[in-house]
């Protein structure tokens, strides 16, 4: 990550594609349970009234395949959402593992409570210009703030403090590759 | 610009609270909750538009008791079979100022719920009766059964408001299709 393509992250999560797309099946299928519903209403009535002829078997054909399309779409419904759900879980417990880790770190390094928050900052992406609006600070303040944190980390740069964590992250037997030591 | 969060793994909002509906809950719900309000209110009875609103009434009633069978954990009868006790201790609960989380609906919810699902099944009943068969004598039945729904959809609706109050969290804002900020729940 280089010091321009780093962008802030908005703490809020959008609804991604896969929430809309079980949102989407679920309306698909409420209208298909509709049309069943008047089809086998049509049908029923056409065989109470007119007997079993070519023309209402072919509609009975016709209702029983959505009524099973409302069945199977309700089953694939269940799959997205189950699947959005696991996704969910393991994101939240990723990320909770990785502020772990995070605040692991900063109580060994000692960081004070402003320096843990410039490092924190630092970490999520933001610029030095930011973090100092975000903080009410100015730029320079900052600055030597990020460098004592660098020094008590015992890394060079952005990069380097990143890495510490998610070479955490990742484990050892993961990769297989060397690391390079911080000094 | 948003602002920093103050905790490291939190984000800038809570987690919301309360059951977080499925989407084929939310569409039964209120199409359920439209048909119930226009034939019972605005809808003339012997318009052909009260029969096809009835009809629809019915796909949703079918399709929510399908997805009780095979749908999400918190949708599926299962989850909340009826207890008058268990609502009982409940409602007292509430009274004393307890809100344990729920993983569907809670126990008093369920028993409206169910009565609910009853009330609107003999309302569609009837009317399928009434007008595909000309079964006359079940026009009170349909009547009575349709007040009886008109009159628990009011007491849901109040019950829905009241315990918002009481346990804080918003049931409203769980059932509607406005976006949610979500949390590791």
């Amino acid at each position: 990550m280089t010091e321009t393509d780093a962008r802030p992250t908005a703490p809020t999560r959008k609804t991604g594609p896969a929430p809309r797309r079980a949102g989407l099946l679920a309306a698909l299928v409420a209208v298909q349970a509709v049309c069943a519903v008047f089809f086998v209403a049509d049908v029923t009535a056409d065989f109470t009234w007119d007997g079993a002829d070519a023309h209402t078997a072919f509609e009975a054909v016709i209702a029983v395949a959505l009524v099973l399309g409302v069945v199977f779409g309700a089953l694939e419904i269940r799959r997205t959402l189950d699947r959005i759900r696991r996704a969910e879980t393991a994101l939240s417990i990723a990320s909770g593992a990785l502020a772990e880790v995070i605040e692991t770190y900063f109580d060994r390094w000692g960081l004070t409570v402003s320096e843990a928050n410039v490092a924190l900052l630092t970490i999520k992406g933001f610029e030095v210009a930011e973090i100092a609006e975000l903080r009410g600070a100015s730029a320079s303040t900052v600055r030597v703030q990020l460098a004592k944190v660098y020094a008590k980390a015992g890394v060079a740069s952005r990069t380097q403090l990143l890495s510490l964590f998610i070479e955490d992250l990742m484990g050892d037997d993961l990769m297989g590759t060397p690391s390079p030591s911080p000094d | 610009m948003s602002q920093p969060s103050e905790t490291l793994s939190g984000s800038a909002h809570p987690p919301s609270k309360g059951v977080k509906w499925d989407p084929v809950v939310r569409v039964t719900h209120w199409v359920i909750a439209l048909s119930v309000l226009l034939n019972g209110l605005i809808i003339e009875e012997e318009s052909q538009l009260h029969n096809w609103i009835g009809y629809v009434a019915l796909a949703m009633l079918a399709l929510r008791v399908l997805w009780g069978i095979v749908g999400t954990e918190e949708a599926r009868f299962s989850s909340f079979p009826p207890s008058l006790s268990k609502a009982l201790a409940y409602g007292k609960g509430l009274l004393r100022g307890e809100h344990p989380e729920q993983r569907s609906h809670n126990p008093i919810g369920v028993l409206m719920v169910y009565a609910m699902w009853g009330a609107l099944a003999v309302v569609v009943a009837t009317g399928i009766g009434l007008e595909v068969f000309h079964i006359s004598e079940l026009e009170d039945v349909h009547e009575v059964a349709a007040n009886l729904l008109l009159l628990l959809a009011f007491g849901h609706i109040c019950g829905v408001v009241l315990e918002s109050r009481l346990s804080g969290v918003n049931l409203i804002r769980n059932m509607t299709f406005r976006r949610r900020s979500r949390g590791p729940e």
